[in-house]
């Protein structure tokens, strides 16, 4: 099995080359480590054009959203999420432009392919992670890169697709091998994957911490505890029917979250849930709001020990009450 | 003697008549608050408006600022969609869902309208690379002013564009004033031809209002940048005569001052086109356009 960056950039390159007439642009897209690795080998074919521009991301982005006005399909790809703090302007302004009078079959497409830069010790400077936070602001999708099937899909579906969206990269997880986790169900929209179906629990992965999902729901299933795993994309409005289903069957709803925001779409869920359905046992894993600032390893801590306690304990205090 | 006008001259003066005039009568509504949504009256703007106008072909694009009135009028060829627009109604130039600060026209080439200072400058970048990676014709004009020329994406935009060889035109509106300060009053002095040359960008300026000297420059300048493959940047002195959108505290002037019932010129000075127009053409022919202008409903007749 092939490391993440090296899959992600095969299925990068694999998807590209079914698109003609692109604009594909960035910094050192072509030069260098080719932005570490997301954009080797991409190709100047099918009317494609390859740019490597200077250092000015508001540009950039406004660039993507006149290409996109005047119907040609683009990528930016970008080197950090803080990067895009620049073009935040572009994200909510000119897309609500376009957005209030343009139909989206008449744009082209604009995609920002851009790695988020969570693999800790980055200092205070370079370790945005919250893509939840711009496209909450913009109301523009965000998908984040997982595992292999989810990104195969995401890529499928939405790159080439009219409009705009984020597709995000951990860096985090560069070097580990991709996840390749057989798939129950995937939203036309790409919303949300499911990974499994389990009557006892259900839990929900919100940015990068699918990872860490699926291993909580190894540890989980090694003391009987069988699991639905989910990964929800920040697409709005969200439809979390399948996840409101499975909560009602299982009762208990396990949310991770690994973004630094304090403003989470995991959160939205949450309260969703517990209006709709009563007496779910809710466990939260995010990252509180002791968030440092400083250098440090910067990663969402999931105690898989106190979640299986605390599940452990729900499970029986029911199978008293029956 | 003064030398008889051609055809085409009388329309552009018309032209400029018509812009003054449809702005008096959006003022007028202004002053008894007719309109929910605010708006900008670009009165000074005529003939630049009337030349950029007239020097678009089929092919080209027009990217505005928020003070777009007098270019979306120009457009349009007629008070009536804009004005409809304005009362955000279906038939307004664009189904009344854009406002004033936004209003694209995109049938009439009116690609986008930003209300954020720079906030244009990019887009239109991507405007003319779109041009260019699909071979279409033509160019990109955007409209642009000394505040907005303040952020940073003017900087970029110049030196993306002189990268990529797009063909646009960068078209500064110096009215000297940003909401109620005047340059003096808020930065140093920018050269913008010195800013220009530092990144091989040619350059011309516009003074004095004159919109035949304004077509004239303007057709140079489309020429070159489509010959050369190159943006090119104009800079035009220009005074926006009346308050920066509705009363504003600190406005010098006000549109309460600014009456119909005064006739079309609001200044003598060269700060008024229709001031400019009026030296040029003479009294006569001044009153004849006038008395045209007046008569009309608000569409354009040619």
């Amino acid at each position: 099995m092939a490391t993440y960056i090296v899959a992600l950039n095969q299925l990068i390159v694999s998807r590209l080359a079914q698109i003609p007439n692109m604009v594909l642009y960035g910094e050192n897209i072509n030069n260098g480590s080719h932005i570490v690795g997301m954009t080797r080998n991409l190709k100047a074919e099918n009317g494609t054009r390859i740019i490597n521009v200077g250092n000015c991301e508001t540009t950039h982005v406004g660039v993507g959203f006149g290409l996109l006005l005047n119907g040609v399909s683009c990528i930016l790809f970008a080197k950090q999420l803080d990067f895009m703090l620049l073009g935040l302007e572009h994200f909510v302004n000119t897309y609500n432009f376009i957005r209030a009078h343009r139909e989206a079959g008449s744009l082209g497409s604009f995609t920002i392919c851009v790695i988020v830069c969570d693999q800790g010790f980055q200092g205070p400077q370079s370790s945005f992670n919250g893509l939840g936070d711009i496209c909450s602001l913009a109301r523009v999708p965000g998908y984040t890169a997982t595992n292999l099937k989810e990104a195969e899909q995401i890529l499928r579906t939405q790159m080439g697709k009219p409009g705009f969206r984020f597709f995000a990269l951990s860096q985090r997880l560069f070097q580990t091998e991709i996840l390749d986790l057989e798939l129950v169900h995937a939203a036309e929209d790409s919303s949300l994957f499911q990974y499994s179906e389990g009557s006892d629990a259900s839990i929900v992965c919100f940015n990068f911490s699918l990872p860490a999902g699926h291993l909580l729901r190894a540890k989980l299933e090694e003391r009987g505890i069988e699991c639905s795993l989910f990964s929800a994309h920040q697409v709005f409005p969200p439809n979390w029917e399948r996840i409101k289903s499975s909560v009602l069957k299982t009762r208990r709803l396990v949310v991770l979250d690994d973004s630094k925001s304090a403003n989470l779409l995991a959160h939205t869920l949450l309260s969703e849930v517990v209006r709709e359905i009563p007496s779910v046992q809710t466990i939260v894993l995010t990252r509180g709001s002791d968030v440092e600032f400083g250098v440090c390893p910067d990663q969402l801590q999931v105690d898989a020990d106190s979640v299986i306690q605390q599940l452990e304990s729900g499970i029986a205090v029911e199978r008293q009450v029956r | 003697m003064r030398k008889a006008l051609t055809d085409q001259e009388r329309q552009l003066v018309l032209e400029v008549f018509r812009l003054r005039y449809w702005q008096h009568r959006m003022n007028e509504d202004l002053k008894k608050k007719k309109f929910k949504i605010p708006i900008h009256v670009a009165i000074g703007h005529e003939a630049l408006a009337a030349a950029v106008s007239r020097v678009m072909l089929k092919e080209d694009q027009l990217v505005l600022t928020h003070r777009n009135m007098a270019y979306n009028l120009a457009r349009a060829g007629t008070l009536e969609e804009v004005y409809a627009e304005y009362q955000l109604s279906p038939a307004g130039a664009a189904g009344g869902k854009l406002g004033s600060m936004n209003l694209a026209d995109r049938k009439r080439g009116v690609v986008y309208s930003s209300s954020v200072l720079g906030n244009n400058i990019p887009v239109a970048c991507g405007l003319a690379l779109a041009k260019q990676v699909k071979r279409d014709p033509g160019f990109v004009i955007v409209l642009t002013g000394d505040g907005a020329m303040e952020e940073g994406p003017f900087y970029e935009g110049l030196v993306f564009s002189k990268t990529i060889r797009l063909r646009m035109l960068i078209l500064v509106e110096n009215n000297d004033m940003s909401m109620s300060s005047t340059i003096s009053q808020r930065r140093c002095d920018i050269d913008v031809q010195a800013l220009c040359g530092s990144v091989g960008i040619p350059f011309r300026a516009l003074r004095g209002n004159d919109p035949f000297e304004y077509l004239s420059a303007l057709r140079a300048v489309r020429s070159l940048a489509l010959e050369q493959e190159t943006p090119v940047c104009m800079e035009a002195q220009l005074g926006s005569i009346n308050q920066h959108a509705g009363p504003t505290p600190g406005w010098p002037t006000d549109p309460k001052n600014i009456s119909l019932e005064r006739g079309l010129v609001v200044e003598e000075t060269d700060r008024d086109p229709l001031f400019v127009l009026k030296q040029r053409i003479g009294e006569e022919l001044f009153e004849e356009f006038s008395n045209q202008v007046l008569s009309e409903s608000g569409s354009m007749v040619s």
